[in-house]
């Protein structure tokens, strides 16, 4: 695991690459046992179809690069594919968007719905070392900055004590007819940042936002990995 | 390391480096300080006159001084401290005190001295509280290193660790004229430059003579060496951390004051959670936890009761309470009948208390007495809060009978507090206070202090 994570690392660093992928980035929260969405990485629009087939429609597809770390601002991002049609003009919408320079790939990704959004950090303090924030994630995450921290090495208890420390905590309860979170998912994936914080003194930086809360289980829809200098 | 702090906190001989013969000059206060609060052990000073000042002998230079001394208190100004540093150690004295301001708390030659300072200790292999400090009291061994006017200090079992000169001098002052309770070690750290707050958190954890530890830090110098010390220290002993400069603005007041530099608050208030410390937001809660703590137990839990002659009061209160984090609960029904039986019937009895009708029919003694027993020995209630209303018409109760049920009572805290005449309200907390009961000047207090400790209690009990 460790091992395999060090290689993504390694070789995103030859490459002179300060972030990593989307796609590497959830290689790596993946190998430490965080939920992500089912995805792969294709080239081209037959690669694309043919992965949507496995994945089963609807599908996302986004522009996957080690630099396009603001997919969303780019346009690179779009959603609810229900079909091949549409992932054709999406594929053709990203490509033009990306530019004539683009040489990055694709990403079929499957649709996770859920109405609720979280958030999950890893940061590196001056004082403390390896540090991890969980808090409301998705558009909201800035505007309310309602987050805790733990620093690592984090055991369970601090995880569990820490979802209920932000102000919006109810979020993972059973509310509006929706089903209590699985806790214990968030809090294994919270001491695994930590940990991965550890192991990795390279890694300067992870930012998994959002987690989008199916039924009562979160899965990482985008993820960013940073490296330090 | 013991060793060292032995020799701060629990010295045989001191030295008084630039003792004064002028009343007011540091040099002079502390050798009063030292004198009024009757240190057993040997005292000296240097002064280039020799003599005697306030009845210790004086020596012209350290180098005369007699061998084997503990401590010294360096009271001379910042330029000459590398060298006196330097000269204590060349002398054998290990542990030292600077009182010095002008270091790296006011500017960029300050911070040069500041350097040349430390060069001087890493040198002399002397160890260093300070500088910038206004010292240290270690009531158990009868000394301090304060040169602020103190007089002597009352004994207790609460310490203090903290960043800032204040201490040391007007908040102990406070503490010593507004409150009943005394100290046993208070630390002033200072700039921080050798000695920190990890290093005397771990001495203090390990002193018998410290019930409880409140800290004042503007900055944490090793932050993962104080979450592991705290860690192990939070299990024994209330620790409870007051941290300077937690907003912008106040992380810049804090450069100015002492140097210190802000990790991310945040991450901060998670590294704390963690090591079991409990954090706190008001200077003031420094002393009115503390008193608490000197002769109270620590609650057992959140679930607090109250009794009230003011219907605002069980109202506001109960407010006041759960944005406190405490639980006003519902009280057992045999408690109730308790109640009951003293009121008129048009006042239906619950928890928060309303005490006024039973006022009225059987007097402040035999109604609040009763009605306190009854809440106290309620197996759903930590914690009680008495709320006394007292004017010269309504005449003044024998408080005697407060201070018993707090006897009859040893594991549940209950403290007092008022509305009422300013002038009865101070003579009941000069009554109480000495006698083992906290009493609080302004309503929201004793609920404010709960709040407090409920947290502590489950930093002290936390699963490992």
């Amino acid at each position: 695991m460790a091992a395999n994570v060090a290689k993504i690392i390694q070789a995103a660093k030859k490459n002179g690459q300060r972030t990593l992928s989307e796609y590497d980035s959830k290689r790596i929260i993946a190998a430490y046992g965080i939920p992500v969405s089912r995805e792969r990485l294709v080239g081209t629009l037959a690669e694309a179809k043919d992965a949507a087939k496995r994945i089963k429609y609807p599908v996302v597809l986004k522009g996957c690069s080690a630099d396009a770390a603001h997919k969303t601002e780019k346009g690179l991002v779009v959603v609810g594919l229900d079909g091949q049609k549409a992932l054709s003009d999406a594929f053709a919408t990203i490509k033009k968007r990306a530019g004539k320079s683009y040489d990055g790939n694709y990403l079929v990704q499957e649709m996770v719905k859920g109405q609720r959004e979280i958030m999950l950090g890893m940061t590196r303090d001056a004082q403390f070392g390896p540090s991890v924030m969980f808090g409301l994630g998705g558009i909201f995450t800035e505007i309310l900055q309602d987050v805790a921290f733990r620093v690592a090495p984090i055991r369970k208890r601090d995880a569990k004590q820490m979802l209920g420390e932000i102000r919006g905590h109810r979020i993972l309860d059973a509310v509006r007819g929706m089903k209590a979170v699985e806790t214990s998912i968030l809090v294994d994936a919270i001491v695994a940042l930590g940990k991965i914080g550890l192991d990795h003194p390279e890694i300067s930086e992870i930012d998994i936002n959002p987690l989008i809360i199916r039924g009562d289980k979160p899965v990482a829809v985008d993820a960013l990995v940073v490296l330090g200098e | 390391m013991t060793s060292i702090m032995r020799k701060l906190f629990e010295p045989r001989s001191v030295a008084v480096i630039g003792a004064s013969s002028t009343p007011g000059k540091p040099g002079n206060v502390l050798l009063k300080n030292i004198r009024d609060n009757g240190f057993p052990g040997k005292v000296y000073g240097v002064n280039p006159r020799g003599g005697e000042i306030e009845g210790y002998p004086i020596f012209k230079t350290i180098d005369e001084l007699p061998d084997n001394i503990d401590q010294a208190i360096i009271t001379l100004p910042a330029q000459y401290n590398p060298a006196t540093v330097r000269a204590c150690g060349a002398k054998g004295i290990e542990a030292l005190v600077l009182a010095a301001s002008g270091f790296a708390e006011v500017d960029h030659m300050g911070g040069e001295l500041q350097d040349d300072l430390a060069a001087a200790i890493a040198e002399s292999g002397v160890r260093v509280l300070g500088p910038n400090t206004t010292g240290h009291v270690s009531m158990p061994a009868s000394f301090t290193s304060s040169f602020f006017p103190l007089g002597q200090v009352p004994r207790g079992r609460i310490s203090y660790i903290t960043q800032t000169g204040n201490f040391s001098g007007i908040s102990l002052r406070h503490i010593m004229s507004a409150e009943n309770y005394g100290v046993a070690r208070v630390a002033g750290l200072g700039n921080k430059i050798d000695i920190d707050e990890s290093e005397i958190l771990e001495y203090l954890g390990d002193d018998p003579e410290t019930a409880a530890i409140l800290l004042y830090l503007e900055n944490i110098k090793h932050p993962n060496r104080f979450m592991e010390v705290a860690a192990k220290v939070t299990r024994e002993k209330p620790v409870i951390l007051l941290k300077g400069g937690s907003s912008d603005a106040g992380a810049q007041a804090a450069l100015a004051h002492t140097a210190s530099l802000a990790s991310d608050d945040r991450i901060l208030d998670g590294a704390l959670a963690q090591a079991g410390v409990t954090r706190i937001y008001k200077y003031s809660h420094l002393f009115q936890i503390a008193k608490a703590l000197a002769v109270m137990p620590v609650p057992a839990g959140n679930r607090v009761s109250f009794l009230s002659p003011s219907g605002a009061f069980t109202v506001c209160m109960t407010d006041f309470s759960r944005s406190q984090g405490l639980d006003v609960p519902p009280i057992a029904e045999n408690t109730r009948k308790r109640l009951q039986s003293l009121a008129p019937p048009f006042i239906r009895m619950r928890n928060p208390v309303d005490i006024y009708g039973s006022v009225g029919a059987h007097g402040y003694e035999h109604a609040y007495g009763d009605a306190m027993d009854a809440v106290l020995s309620d197996k759903a209630i930590d914690a009680v809060v008495v709320i006394m209303m007292l004017t010269g018409e309504s005449g003044i109760p024998d408080y005697d009978f407060i201070v018993d049920l707090a006897r009859k009572h040893p594991k549940k805290p209950i403290y007092v507090t008022f509305m009422g005449d300013h002038v009865h309200n101070v003579a009941c907390k000069a009554y109480l206070e000495p006698r083992g009961v906290p009493a609080y000047m302004l309503v929201e207090e004793p609920f404010e202090v709960l709040g407090v400790l409920a947290r502590c209690r489950a930093a002290l009990h936390r699963p490992r």
